[in-house]
């Protein structure tokens, strides 16, 4: 009934998850919303580099251990990102982007 | 003995199950319900590489993204929401240029996909087990020249950063401290 997958469907789910993400990133107001969207491309990238090592160049290793790299920097950027949040959160007491558009709040700036 | 439909079943199973989550992720109003949405993204993604044969990536998957980041985008989504956790709905300006731009990828993206011929050297079916932990831990940690013992080094040194950086930002600052 369904084709038997080969490169290019493996290929086309995994932009079809960057486009989705993509479209997240552009459109959520809150920043957390923006972040959720930021994994889901990242999802699809270390999807994307798994495809091309299994069907392209399925002798070597390196894009599985491009991928250990690619979550480990995942990590540390939720990282930042929840500390720069629960910061901003702090001082502004709210999390829209679209508000966001100064460094500093001008006269009342708490802590 | 490989039969190749049970592949394919899981393929097209894994693949409706996270696009079908991910449209979840990014169009719901409840962050909440949008971070388990991305949990299920995640899941069926590993569903999907065990389905490309890559065990250990599937299960450093799970633990590190599901277990490790989600859990800390719920712990940013609940300390910065004073128990209303809805978002404002984006304006239409908004919602068509994210639209534009992400359709105008998907086609072009895809255009390349379908006109390329891709080299392929593996004739064998999906989900077989192809994978070489040894391998990848001696490529990992080797320093010839095709190995990954500098970035390795680097970004150890980037998680560190990343935790005192985290730590540093997210303390509370006292007035008389600076």
């Amino acid at each position: 009934m369904f084709p038997t997958p080969t490169i290019t469907h493996w290929l086309t789910l995994s932009a079809l998850l960057f486009s989705i993400g993509l479209y997240g990133i552009f459109t959520r107001r809150n920043a957390v919303g923006v972040l959720l969207s930021i994994e889901l491309t990242l999802n699809s990238a270390i999807l994307n580099i798994l495809i091309f090592n299994r069907f392209v160049a399925s002798d070597d290793v390196d894009g599985q251990v491009l991928v250990l790299f690619i979550i480990a920097a995942a990590a540390a950027e939720a990282v930042v990102a929840l500390a720069i949040f629960v910061s901003f959160y702090r001082h502004r007491h709210t999390l829209d982007v679209t508000q966001a558009n100064h460094i500093y709040d001008q006269g009342n700036r708490t802590s | 003995m490989y039969d190749g439909t049970v592949a394919t079943l899981f393929f097209y199973l894994f693949a409706v199950a996270s696009i079908a989550l991910a449209l979840g992720v990014v169009l719901g109003r409840r962050l909440l319900r949008s971070a388990v949405c991305l949990i299920g993204v995640l899941g069926s993604s590993a569903g999907l590489i065990l389905v490309l044969g890559f065990e250990f990536i599937a299960g450093i998957q799970v633990l590190v993204f599901i277990g490790g980041i989600v859990v800390l985008l719920l712990f940013a989504i609940m300390m910065t929401s004073e128990g209303h956790t809805f978002e404002q709905r984006p304006n239409a300006a908004r919602r068509v240029m994210g639209g534009i731009v992400a359709t105008a990828f998907f086609v072009v993206t895809l255009s390349v996909y379908w006109n390329t011929d891709f080299p392929l050297v593996s004739k064998e079916g999906l989900a077989v087990s192809h994978e070489d932990v040894h391998a990848i831990g001696r490529k990992l940690l080797s320093n010839e020249r095709d190995g990954y013992i500098v970035p390795f080094e680097v970004i150890s040194l980037l998680l560190l950063a990343a935790l005192i950086g985290g730590i540093v930002i997210a303390r509370k600052h006292d007035p008389e401290d600076t």
